[in-house]
């Protein structure tokens, strides 16, 4: 049986993690991390400072081009080759996602602005496409041909990606704004943490701070919508000493294995657990890691899950700081660990 | 008896059905049991190893891979640590065995009232009120000689009783007890809460003997007395400490046990002998199908309730009992509403739009430029 080890990254970041992004490519092994302490560190190669913490990074069309989301309200693109730093568009806000389709060459960018940013980086001199938001965008994830904003009041956006790049593209000054392909309201009940998107575009999972992910479908159907579902997960036994009952953890991240797709989760609690969607079946939990994951991402060929462990902000904390205990894990899956058994 | 096996095992079956430390699964037999803690709890994550117990594998994670376990995987919360060894049903500590028969006795009598709310079938081993009579027909020569023997015993003793100037304990004996007196069980009676089980408590489930078994968490809804459990009533009655059926019952002795419908109930009965109200309706349809010697006007709104087919509330009495061994409520399954504590409760603000506030990562803009 193929090994299955992990390892620690030697030189973390020094403050929390936001984000983590493997190159695309089958066999690229790079990996992004945007970081609180103001940098994104390139593994392998360096770290391009920020002037304020970075709330997401993302890969481009090519593993030498990178895109990040800033809380100075700035989305860059990074020329990873020469460290050349670019400002794609500038919110109002601090902007917290930022996505790229491959497919459609779009960048987007979600800002607490209240808007989305639609980027066409085939051509950098052309402004972007805004378009409102009814809240606050707190999670993005795109899909082969879908992109999902979760927002505040368990708003649920989903944007159709080639009306998106059609309206981009459209002559017309200024350019329509796109409608969301379909709205819908989150399955939990409290604020969304996460969301990622299947790979073969069937459907979402979203996450909330309330210990549950929930897996639902594109499709508008009344079966693909009978199908959805909601579980519980990353909460502990309280002990009885604190009046018993659990202890529930956010659930910070969320990723689906590029082939497989299985899905990981990452909570507060520290712990990984992978799970089989069709199956609706954990397939294994990870030994906990000394503090709460807050972000995950697959290799674009699912060999290896990169997972970044920091604090977790938790309700009434007024000196949080992830300095010092921020560590990034690399674990290296194996032939056969995160592949589910199907459906029974 | 011979009776037609019904779907539902009894209880003796269900106690000896081993089962699992870790996820309180029971299997069919050690065999299985076995393999599923071997690939349920026992499997090493890194390569798929299947160890014996928790510490087999602690010592093959430490020297195979170097790392060491911390707890049981897929196990429930307070059963994960690796200071218990177990192997199959050896190293269970002895009051989790308890904690997990008491959940399959509870569980058992739950169904099982429910099963004769739902059907208004009468319980195990007792046809609708005509226990007694039917009783009657299965007497054998012996034991009509028996029978004999022993009143002539009784009267001899009632005569010696009365030569020592002592009044007799009872009016005359009617026909029917000595039918009583001569089996090992009493006859079950439409007032009896819950039957006689088959087998006097099997060996090796102390719990099951020793609490009685138609009020399994309550052993205090038997008042204690000089009659024996009945699980454990092997020989006929002495019969001098057996109260006339109707009269007063002996200081002591609870009347439930030998309330046999025709009189009045004693005051308060059902309750003392029923400890949850699903009990309670099981008692009372039981009850709407036997004489109509049954009064009380809570009783009859249970017999209407159940006729109707309201839903009594859930057991609380049971959830109360059962919450005093925390551990076993959670092993439990116990599907109760769970308190429970959120980390991060902010529901309109997420935890990044605060850190953004805090002093140490706030952006301002002036500040760069």
């Amino acid at each position: 049986m193929a090994p299955a080890t992990q390892f620690e990254v030697a030189q973390p970041p020094t403050d929390a993690i936001s984000a983590l992004a493997f190159a695309p490519g089958p066999a690229s092994r790079r990996l992004l991390v945007s970081s609180w302490d103001k940098n994104v560190y390139l593994y392998e190669i360096g770290t391009f400072e920020h002037r304020a913490p970075v709330l997401d990074v993302c890969f481009g069309s090519g593993p030498e081009e990178a895109f990040t989301a800033g809380l100075d309200h700035q989305v860059k693109r990074i020329d990873l080759a020469t460290g050349e730093q670019t400002v794609v568009s500038k919110h109002s806000a601090a902007v917290r996602c930022v996505v790229y389709s491959s497919e459609h060459s779009i960048l987007i960018s979600a800002s607490w602005d209240s808007t989305l940013h639609v980027h066409n980086t085939a051509n950098p001199s052309q402004p972007p496409l805004a378009i409102p938001l009814p809240g606050k965008p707190h999670a993005v994830a795109a899909s082969p041909s879908k992109v999902v904003v979760a927002m505040t009041a368990r708003l649920v956006h989903i944007y159709d990606l080639p009306t998106l790049a059609s309206a981009l593209a459209s002559p017309q000054q200024p350019p329509p704004t796109p409608q969301p392909w379909q709205q819908r309201e989150s399955s939990l009940k409290f604020l969304t943490r996460a969301v990622a998107c299947m790979p073969n575009d069937a459907g979402y999972a979203t996450s909330s701070i309330e210990g549950r992910v929930a897996v639902e479908w594109f499709e508008d159907s009344a079966e693909s919508q009978a199908r959805k579902y909601a579980f519980k997960c990353h909460r502990q036994a309280a002990p009885e000493e604190e009046g018993g009952g659990d202890v529930v953890y956010p659930v910070n991240a969320l990723v689906f294995h590029p082939v497989h797709g299985t899905f990981a989760s990452g909570g507060g609690d520290g712990t990984v657990a992978l799970w089989d969607a069709e199956a609706k079946r954990r397939m294994r939990q990870y030994q906990r890691f000394p503090d709460g994951v807050a972000a995950l991402a697959f290799s674009a060929d699912g060999r290896y899950l990169a997972i970044g462990v920091c604090p977790g902000f938790e309700t009434g904390m007024e000196d949080y700081s992830g300095e010092g205990r921020t560590k990034l894990f690399i674990r290296e899956l194996g032939e056969t660990e995160a592949k589910g058994k199907g459906s029974k | 008896m011979g009776k037609k096996k019904r779907g539902h095992p009894d209880i003796e079956e269900l106690l000896a059905r081993p089962w699992c430390y870790y996820c309180e699964r029971d299997f069919e037999d050690l065999k299985l049991l076995i393999s599923h803690q071997k690939a349920k709890h026992f499997k090493c994550e890194r390569c798929g190893k299947r160890l014996n117990t928790a510490g087999g594998l602690s010592v093959h994670m430490n020297q195979v891979h170097k790392e060491t376990l911390t707890s049981v995987e897929n196990a429930l919360p307070n059963r994960q640590g690796l200071d218990v060894e177990i192997f199959g049903m050896e190293g269970v500590p002895e009051d989790i065995v308890q904690q997990h028969n008491q959940r399959i006795i509870q569980n058992f009598y739950t169904a099982q009232a429910e099963r004769q709310a739902a059907t208004g079938n009468p319980p195990r081993g007792q046809s609708g009120g005509q226990g007694p009579a039917k009783k009657i027909k299965y007497e054998t020569p012996e034991e009509i000689k028996k029978r004999l023997a022993e009143h002539r015993a009784r009267v001899a003793a009632q005569k010696a009783a009365a030569a020592n100037g002592v009044a007799p304990p009872a009016a005359p004996v009617d026909g029917q007890s000595p039918a009583q007196g001569a089996s090992p069980f009493p006859p079950p009676q439409p007032g009896y809460p819950y039957p006689v089980p088959g087998a006097p408590g099997a060996p090796g489930m102390p719990p099951y003997a020793a609490t009685q078994p138609y009020a399994p968490p309550t052993a205090a809804a038997y008042p204690p007395g000089p009659s024996p459990p009945p699980g454990t009533t092997t020989a006929p009655f002495p019969l001098p400490a057996r109260p006339p059926s109707g009269a007063a019952a002996a200081p002591g002795v609870p009347p439930p046990y030998f309330y046999n419908g025709a009189g009045a109930p004693p005051p308060g009965y059902p309750a003392a002998g029923a400890s949850t109200v699903d009990e309670l309706v099981a008692n009372a349809a039981r009850q709407g199908g036997g004489p109509g010697g049954v009064g009380g006007d809570d009783i009859d709104q249970l017999i209407r309730m159940a006729e109707a087919g309201i839903k009594p509330p859930p057991p609380a009495g049971a959830k109360a009992v059962a919450e005093e061994g925390a551990a076993a409520a959670a092993a439990g399954g116990e599907r109760k509403k769970k308190e429970m504590r959120m980390v991060y409760a902010d529901t309109e603000v997420s935890p990044e739009e605060k850190m953004a506030m805090l002093p140490r990562y706030r952006w301002v803009e002036e500040a760069a430029a």
